[in-house]
């Protein structure tokens, strides 16, 4: 984990007490996770970029309500989804996530696997379908804790479960995974 | 972690996530804005009579009626001040909510449609008579954008000693606004029903019978008055 200077709860500080410059950067730090997190859920760009817009509108609004010392993240991360469910609620279909074209840039900055390239094209594209045809609840857990790469707490707030429920989720949204994708 | 953990996170650095927008410039200048609802179009409103008041002060030649007649347009209205209200760059369009060109024209029979079909088609049921939004370009970035009202909506233009406003020809009535102006959209009673005060660029308004167009973009009056002939 790389530390940002400022410290999130430095810039939450000083937000606090009305620095919007302060708040600026704290949504320049987070835009592209509060962003990418909103489309996972909503399903559109257009909508996610609504619901991140509103989330840190809100979130803003909300710093008074705000415990000084807990983690900036999940608490927004928390406000952006309630948005993107929100406005998935009153939408029609989701698309799909789908893979970007062969030797296109990484648009969110995402480093290269370690790990190097374990799968083919042939089966990325047919694990995507197979996370794609899960249920909802599991299409998101995974999304969450792998494609975003949330923590367990993270993924917890964005979703409004319990840290439990997101173990046990998480746990059959891989069985079933295996069971399609093998 | 199981190869197929180690696969799914190689898989999330594929996929393909529209690009992020600027939130951080969108949301500049909504910051201070009260919670509810109903008292950001006050807050703006307010903003705007002060700014006027001023105005008056400064005695400015023309006054609001004088420029109502002159364009001849009878859903905009225009308030002359001496320095435009501070509102945000880009502001948020509220655009309401993307429909199909079919659905919108189901919905607002009576839209007009220039040439060439637009990338996204949007609908605000909030005003009277509704308010149709055509974009060229992205909801973040828009290249052109058209908005169609009718019946008791209006328009209100705030144009400040910098911006030129021109009669021009078109339609049953139109004009020119070229230079940085403040748009609202509200409805008769003058309350304020959709979007907060923005800053808009060079506008092109104009009247087809009960259908007030204005047309938004980095556009030269020439090209802009080219496109709204092909409006019918």
């Amino acid at each position: 984990m790389v530390s940002r200077p400022p410290e999130d709860s430095q810039l939450v500080e000083r937000a606090r007490s009305g620095d919007e410059d302060a708040y600026e950067e704290l949504v320049r730090a987070h835009q592209g996770i509060a962003f990418r997190t909103a489309y996972v859920i909503a399903g559109n760009a257009a909508d996610a970029e609504e619901a991140a817009q509103e989330g840190f509108v809100k979130a803003y609004r909300a710093l008074g309500r705000f415990r000084a010392g807990s983690p900036f993240r999940p608490w927004l991360l928390r406000i952006v989804a309630n948005e993107a469910r929100n406005r998935r609620r009153s939408a029609g279909r989701r698309a799909a996530l789908s893979l970007r074209a062969a030797g296109e840039e990484s648009s969110g900055g995402a480093a290269p696997s370690p790990e190097g390239a374990v799968l083919a094209g042939e089966d990325r594209e047919r694990l995507l379908e197979a996370v794609n045809g899960l249920r909802e609840e599991e299409r998101l857990v995974i999304a969450c804790r792998f494609f975003l790469e949330l923590s367990e707490e993270e993924t917890a707030a964005a979703l409004d479960v319990r840290l439990g429920t997101v173990k046990s989720r998480t746990s059959r949204a891989l069985e079933h995974l295996r069971e399609a994708y093998d | 972690m199981t190869e197929l953990e180690t696969a799914l996170r190689q898989l999330g650095g594929e996929i393909d996530y529209p690009p992020t927008p600027d939130l951080a410039s969108a949301i500049r200048g909504r910051l201070e804005r009260p919670t509810r609802l109903w008292r950001r179009p006050a807050a703006v409103a307010l903003a705007i009579v002060v700014v006027a008041a001023i105005a008056a002060a400064f005695a400015v030649p023309q006054s609001r009626s004088a420029i109502l007649d002159w364009l001849g347009l009878r859903n905009v209205s225009v308030v002359r001040v001496e320095k435009l209200p501070v509102v945000p760059a880009t502001g948020r369009l509220d655009l309401g909510r993307q429909v199909t060109l079919d659905e919108a024209r189901r919905r607002a029979p009576w839209l007009r449609l220039p040439e060439g079909d637009p990338d996204s088609v949007w609908l605000n049921e909030s005003l009277p008579g509704g308010k149709v939004s055509l974009v060229w370009g992205t909801p973040s970035r828009v290249r052109l954008l058209l908005t169609e009202v009718t019946g008791r909506a209006y328009i209100e233009k705030v144009v400040a000693g910098d911006t030129q406003a021109e009669s021009v020809d078109i339609g049953d009535a139109g004009a020119w606004f070229q230079g940085p102006h403040v748009v609202m959209f509200r409805d008769r009673d003058g309350r304020f029903h959709d979007s907060q005060a923005r800053l808009a660029r060079n506008t092109l308004v104009w009247q087809l019978g009960d259908v007030t167009l204005r047309l938004e973009g980095g556009l030269s009056k020439a090209e802009a008055l080219r496109i709204a002939r092909t409006a019918s």
